[in-house]
C-alpha cells in the first residue's frame, strides 16, 4: 500500500479527491455530508438506473432505494454494491458519532433509515421507546444465533425477543503515533495526563458522552458507567481542564491521525486496526484501569419505509461469506464463530483486533442509563461549550 | 492675452480624445479675469470636456489649460483653485445644507476654526438666500433651493473661477430667469470669474460678457453676445443663436450684388467684398418689416402670409415668399401700431436693410 | 364607485401577499410558536419534550455563557474581519473594475457559492493541517505550527465562507454611487482620503450595515465551521444548540437558547438599520 498520507507530504488534487470520495462513502461522521452535497442522493440516483440489475433472486419488491445509519470507518463500500448488483437496491449511507444523536434523530423522526447500527446499551431504550421493532427471524435464515458469541449478544433480546442481531463487538482504546508520543500510555489516567503535557494541543477526544465521560471516569478511578453527581462533577473538572489541551473534540479522528494532525485519540477498535495497518508506528492501547467493551447491533427502525429491503441487506450481511469482508474492511472482532473460522490467521492473530482475554477484563459495557442520564447529557455539552 | 494677471482662464492648442473619438480640438480661447463666459454649442459639441478639464476632470490629451497663468497639466482636480456647480447639482444625500456648504471649508489645510467654516458657511447661504436653511436635508429642499445650496457650496471657497455645468436646466423656465440676474449680481459681488456651460443660447446671450460657440468639437467663435449675434462667424452661429432666415444666392463677379435664388438683386453693402459665386445668405427675423399690399413700396420680395403666432410684446409670421420659400418675420409691437398687423391670406411686401443680411459663400 | 374599487384593490393585495403570508405562518411563524411553548417546557426523562410552565430553562442560560459569549465576540469580529476584506473587493468591483468586465468579476465573486460550503470548509481542512500551510512553514523553519482547530481557523474559515454575502451588499450601494458626488468632493478640495472618508464610504454605510447585519446574524447560528475548523472546542451558540437537539435531546433547553438568539437578532438588527439610515440619510437626492 502506498502510504500516500507520509507525513509532510502535501497532498496532491488526486489525493484531494481520493480523501473526499472516502468522505462521500461514509467514512466521516460528518452527518451532513451526504444531505448537503447531494452526493449521497447523485450516488442512490445514478444506481437507481432501471434494467441495470435483475433483482430475480428475490421474490418480493424490494424497491430501489433504501438508506442505513451506521458509523464511520465501519463499513466495505464494496458490500453496498455488491448488494445492489444482486439485487437492485441502492443502499444510501448515513453515518454518525454518537448513539445519542442516532437516538434524537429517530424521536424526531422521518429518518427514513431501514437499518441502522445501535451499540449495545442503547437497545432497552429504543425497545421501551418502542422506536424498534421485534425482528422477524425468519426471514434472517442467514443469522444463526448458536454461533453467536452469548456475551456479546444478550442485550439484543429483550423479554425473550430479538430486537437486533451483533454486527460486531470492539473496544474504546488508545491509538496514539509512537513517533511523536515517547512517554507509555497504558492508561485512560496516562492518557489524560499526556494530553495536557508531551500531545498537548495534539490529543483527540470523542465527541460522545458514553467514552469521553466514561473514559474520564476511570481514569479517576470511578465505574465507566457511573451517574453519581459527585463523581460526574469530578470527571467534569478534568475534562474541562483537559479542554484547551485538546486538538479537537470529534469522533471522526482518522484522517486527523493520519495526516498526524493528532498524536493521541480515543479510539475504536476497528479504527485501532485501520490505522495500524496503514500506519504502523501508530498503536493501540486498551487501559489497564478500564474503558468500555461493546458491540453493534442491526435493528429494524419501527418507522422505515422500506422494511423488506432492511430485512435483505441484513439477511446479506448475516451470511459468513458477506460478513468476513466486511471484517477485513473494518478491522473490528466477530461475534460469529462461523465468520472466525473464515477469517484469515493475520486478522485472527492482530493483538488489536483480538486482545488477550486479560486485558479486556478491566473494560465494562456501556450501560443503559448512561444513555438517557441527563446529568451524563447536560455535562457534556457544558464540556464542550466551556 | 498670455498674461498671467489678465487671464483667469487660457486653453493653448487644446485637444481631448478618448480612444480613437476626439472630443474637442484646436481649443484656444482665454477668459479675462472678473469676466462671465459661456460655453455654448448643442450638446456633444464638447463644452462640458472643456469645462471638465478646467476643474480637473479631465486631462487634456494636447495642449496645456492655464489657470490664471499657471499651467495645469496632471494637477488633480481637489489641488486647484476652481470650484464647480454641477449639473443635477450633485449635492451630498448623507449631509445637511449646512454641511454640504461647509464641506470645502473642512478640507482646507491648515485646518479652519469650526467657529471660522460655521460664519463663512453662514455668510454663503445668506448670499444666495439661505439664510435659515441650514438644518435642513437635502431631499427636503426643492429644485431651485437645492441649486442655490450648490451655488453656495461652490462659492464659499472663494475660488478664483466658478464653473457652472447647465445649472439652469433642471428649473422650470420663470426660475430660471430669475436665477439668471441672480447669478449676474452674485458674479458682480463676488468679482470672480464664471464660465458657463449651456446649450441654451437665450441664457449665453442674456448672462455672459463672452460667448465661446462651439460645434462639433471646435470653437466656432468667440466674442460678445451682440457681436455673436448681430455679426455670426458662420452660418452654424447664425442659425444656433437666435433664429434665422436661409437665402440661397449667389454673388456676382465684382462682390457688389446678390442675387437671390427667385431673381432678386440686392446691393451688398459689406465692407469687406464676399467672394463671388454661391452663396447662403441669413437674414434675422426682426430684421424683416412687412408691408400691407399696396403700401408705399420699398419691400424687396413679396409673399402671402401663412402662419401669425401672438407672442404677447412680439408678433411672429409666417410668409410664403414668392420663389423663395417660407420666412420667418417677427414685428415687435411698440413699432408697429395695430393697423400694421396683417392676417393670415394676406399679401404683404417684405422691407430689409441690405446691411442686415450676412453673406456665407457656399 | 371608490368601495368597488377599495374592495378590489384590497383583493389584489391579498392575492399578492398570500403565497408569502402562507409560508411565513407555515415556516416561520408556527415552528416560531412551538419554540416558545417548548422553551417554557421540560425535557422528558428519555428526551424531548413534555409539557409544563417553567422558566427553569432560562434560568439555565448562563450555563451556555461561554458558548454566548463566542458567539457574541467572535461572529461581531468574524463580520468586521470579512468586511475589512470585502470592502475593498467591493470597491473595486463597482469603481475601478472596467465595467465591460465587471459582469464577469462579480459572478466570479458568487461563484463559490454554487459548491457546497461544507466541501469547500473541508478543503480548508487539509490547507490548515499539517500537511498544508504547517508543512510549506516547516520548510522554511518554522516547525509545528498548529493553525487547524483554533479560533483562528474558524475566523478565517468564517471570513472565507461569508464573504460574497459581504461584498454583494456593499458592491451594489457603492455602485449605484452618484459618481459626480466624487468629483464634487474633489472640487471641494478633498484629496482622495478624504473623499473616500466623507463621500464614499457614508453613502455606502447601508450596503456596509446590510452586509455586517447579515453576516453577524447568520453567524450567531453557524455551527458547520466552528466544528469543522474549530475541532469542536471553539463552541458557537448554533453548536450548542445542534447539541442539545441531536446528542442531549433537550428540546426544551436548546428552544430557550434559539428564542433568546431570535431576540438579540431583533436587536441587533434594529440597531444595525437605525445607524445606518441615520448616517446616510436618505439614499437618493431629489433631481427635481
Amino acid at each position: 500500500m502506498t502510504k500516500w498520507y507520509r507525513e509532510n507530504a502535501p497532498i496532491t488534487a488526486e489525493q484531494l479527491a481520493d480523501e473526499l470520495m472516502r468522505l462521500k462513502r461514509g467514512s466521516v461522521t460528518r452527518r451532513h455530508f451526504l444531505g448537503v452535497t447531494g452526493l449521497g442522493l447523485a450516488t442512490a440516483v445514478l444506481a437507481r438506473q432501471p434494467g441495470l440489475f435483475s433483482s430475480t433472486a428475490f421474490a418480493q419488491d424490494l424497491g430501489s432505494q433504501m438508506s442505513i445509519a451506521t458509523w464511520p470507518n465501519y463499513h466495505d463500500p464494496a458490500t453496498f454494491e455488491a448488494f445492489q448488483a444482486a439485487t437492485g437496491v441502492a443502499v444510501e449511507v448515513n453515518v454518525f458519532g454518537s448513539n445519542e444523536e442516532m437516538l434524537a434523530k429517530l424521536q424526531a423522526g422521518g429518518t427514513g433509515w431501514d437499518l441502522f447500527v445501535p451499540t449495545n446499551y442503547t437497545i432497552s431504550t429504543y425497545v421501551e421507546l418502542g422506536l424498534i421493532d421485534e425482528l422477524d427471524l425468519s426471514k434472517l435464515p442467514n443469522y444463526d444465533a448458536a454461533t453467536e458469541t452469548a456475551r456479546f449478544t444478550n442485550e439484543g433480546v429483550v423479554d425473550g425477543k430479538t430486537y437486533a442481531v451483533p454486527k460486531n463487538w470492539g473496544t474504546t482504546g488508545i491509538a496514539l503515533n509512537s513517533t511523536k508520543i515517547k512517554t507509555p500510555v497504558t492508561s485512560w489516567k496516562d492518557f489524560f495526563e499526556v494530553a495536557m503535557t508531551e500531545a498537548d494541543g495534539r490529543a483527540m477526544v470523542h465527541d460522545y458522552q458514553l467514552t469521553t465521560i466514561g473514559n474520564a471516569l476511570v481514569s479517576l478511578g470511578y465505574s465507566f458507567n457511573s451517574t453519581k453527581p459527585d463523581e460526574l462533577a469530578k470527571a467534569e473538572e478534568l475534562l474541562i481542564k483537559v479542554k484547551p489541551h485538546l486538538y479537537a473534540i470529534n469522533s471522526d479522528y482518522q484522517p486527523s491521525m493520519r495526516a498526524t494532525d493528532a498524536w493521541m485519540t480515543m479510539c475504536w477498535t476497528n479504527d485501532g486496526a485501520q490505522l495500524n495497518r496503514d500506519m504502523p508506528e501508530i498503536q493501540f492501547v486498551l487501559g489497564k484501569d478500564g474503558g468500555e467493551i461493546w458491540s453493534d447491533f442491526y435493528a429494524i427502525p419501527k418507522s422505515a419505509a422500506n422494511k423488506a429491503a432492511g430485512y435483505a441487506l441484513l439477511n446479506y450481511l448475516m451470511a459468513p461469506e458477506n460478513a468476513v469482508k466486511e471484517h477485513i474492511a473494518n478491522g473490528a472482532p466477530t461475534t460469529d464463530s462461523r465468520v472466525l473460522k473464515l477469517l484469515p490467521a493475520e486478522i485472527t492473530g492482530n493483538k488489536i483486533v483480538y486482545p488477550d482475554e486479560a486485558s479486556l477484563t478491566p473494560l465494562e459495557f456501556g450501560a443503559a442509563v448512561t444513555l438517557t442520564d441527563p446529568g451524563r447529557a447536560e455535562l457534556m455539552a457544558r464540556f464542550k461549550s466551556a | 492675452m498670455t498674461s498671467a494677471s489678465t487671464n483667469d482662464i487660457e486653453f493653448r492648442s487644446v485637444a481631448k480624445r478618448y480612444g480613437s473619438v476626439t472630443a474637442v480640438s484646436d481649443i484656444n480661447f482665454a477668459v479675462p479675469k472678473g469676466a462671465f463666459m459661456a460655453l455654448l454649442g448643442p450638446s456633444g459639441c464638447g463644452k462640458t470636456t472643456c469645462l471638465r478639464m478646467i476643474g480637473g476632470f479631465e486631462q487634456p490629451s494636447e495642449g496645456t489649460v492655464y489657470i490664471s497663468g499657471e499651467a495645469m497639466n496632471g494637477v488633480a482636480a481637489y489641488r486647484r483653485p476652481v470650484n464647480m456647480v454641477f449639473q443635477h447639482y450633485a449635492l451630498f444625500p448623507h449631509l445637511d445644507v449646512e454641511q454640504n456648504v461647509s464641506y470645502g471649508l473642512k478640507q482646507m489645510r491648515p485646518r479652519r476654526a469650526p467657529a471660522e467654516i460655521s460664519r463663512r458657511a453662514q455668510e454663503a447661504l445668506d448670499m444666495v438666500r439661505l439664510g435659515g436653511f441650514g438644518k435642513r436635508r437635502i431631499h427636503e429642499m426643492s429644485g431651485g433651493q437645492q441649486q442655490r445650496v450648490a451655488l453656495a457650496r461652490a462659492i464659499v471657497n472663494k475660488p478664483k473661477v466658478l464653473l457652472l455645468d447647465e445649472p439652469l436646466a433642471a428649473l422650470d423656465k420663470k426660475l430660471r430667469t430669475a436665477m439668471q440676474i441672480e447669478l449676474q449680481t452674485l458674479q458682480r459681488e463676488l468679482g470672480i470669474t464664471f464660465v458657463l456651460v449651456t446649450h441654451d443660447q437665450e441664457e449665453a446671450l442674456s448672462m455672459s460678457d463672452f460667448v465661446c460657440v462651439m460645434n462639433a468639437g471646435r470653437i466656432i467663435q468667440v466674442g460678445p453676445p451682440q457681436d455673436i449675434y448681430d455679426r455670426p462667424a458662420s452660418l452654424f452661429v447664425a442659425d444656433f443663436v437666435g433664429k434665422t432666415n436661409r437665402i440661397a444666392a449667389t454673388v456676382d463677379d465684382g462682390g457688389t450684388t446678390i442675387v437671390f435664388a427667385d431673381g432678386t438683386r440686392v446691393a451688398s453693402t459689406a465692407t469687406a467684398k464676399p467672394r463671388a459665386g454661391s452663396a447662403t445668405v441669413a437674414l434675422r427675423p426682426e430684421a424683416i418689416s412687412l408691408k400691407r399690399n399696396g403700401a408705399a413700396g420699398t419691400a424687396t420680395l413679396s409673399g402671402t402670409v401663412t402662419h401669425r403666432i401672438f407672442l404677447g410684446s412680439s408678433v411672429e409670421y409666417s410668409v410664403d415668399v414668392d420663389g423663395l420659400g417660407d420666412f420667418l418675420v417677427t414685428a415687435d409691437r411698440r413699432t408697429i401700431g395695430d393697423s400694421d398687423l396683417v392676417e393670415p391670406g394676406d399679401r404683404v411686401g417684405l422691407a430689409f436693410d441690405p446691411n442686415a443680411l450676412h453673406i456665407f459663400p457656399a | 364607485m371608490p368601495v368597488a374599487t377599495n374592495t378590489k384593490r384590497n383583493l389584489v393585495t391579498a392575492a399578492l401577499v398570500a403565497p408569502a403570508a402562507a409560508w411565513l405562518m407555515i415556516f416561520l411563524v408556527l415552528p416560531f410558536i412551538a419554540m416558545l411553548v417548548f422553551a417554557f417546557g421540560e425535557r422528558a426523562p428519555e428526551g424531548g419534550y413534555q409539557a409544563a410552565f417553567t422558566f427553569a430553562q432560562f434560568a439555565r442560560l448562563p450555563t451556555r455563557a461561554a458558548a454566548f459569549w463566542n458567539t457574541m465576540v467572535l461572529a461581531p469580529v468574524g463580520a468586521l474581519l470579512c468586511l475589512l476584506v470585502a470592502y475593498p473587493v467591493a470597491y473595486y468591483l463597482a469603481v475601478k473594475a472596467d465595467p465591460r468586465y465587471r459582469l464577469i468579476l462579480v459572478s466570479l465573486v458568487v461563484v463559490p457559492f454554487w459548491t457546497s460550503l461544507l466541501v469547500r470548509t473541508y478543503a480548508w481542512m487539509y490547507i490548515l493541517g499539517s500537511r498544508g500551510i504547517p508543512n510549506l512553514l516547516s520548510m522554511i523553519g518554522l516547525e509545528d505550527v498548529r493553525l487547524l482547530n483554533t479560533p483562528c481557523a474558524v475566523l478565517l474559515g468564517i471570513v472565507y465562507g461569508y464573504l460574497p454575502l459581504m461584498i454583494m451588499p456593499i458592491y451594489v450601494s457603492l455602485e449605484k454611487l452618484d459618481r459626480r458626488l466624487l468629483e464634487a468632493s474633489a472640487d471641494l478640495g478633498a484629496k482622495p482620503v478624504s473623499t473616500f472618508f466623507g463621500v464614499t464610504l457614508p453613502l455606502s454605510l447601508p450596503g456596509v450595515m446590510t452586509g455586517v447585519a447579515l453576516v453577524t446574524i447568520l453567524l450567531l447560528g453557524e455551527y458547520l465551521i466552528p466544528q469543522l475548523l474549530g475541532g469542536g472546542k471553539v463552541f458557537f451558540i448554533g453548536n450548542a444548540l445542534v447539541d442539545l437537539f441531536l446528542q442531549s435531546r433537550n428540546w426544551p433547553f436548546g428552544s430557550a437558547i434559539a428564542v433568546t438568539l431570535v431576540a438579540v437578532v431583533v436587536v441587533i438588527l434594529m440597531v444595525a438599520m437605525r445607524i445606518a439610515f441615520r448616517v446616510a440619510g436618505t439614499r437618493q437626492v431629489d433631481l427635481v
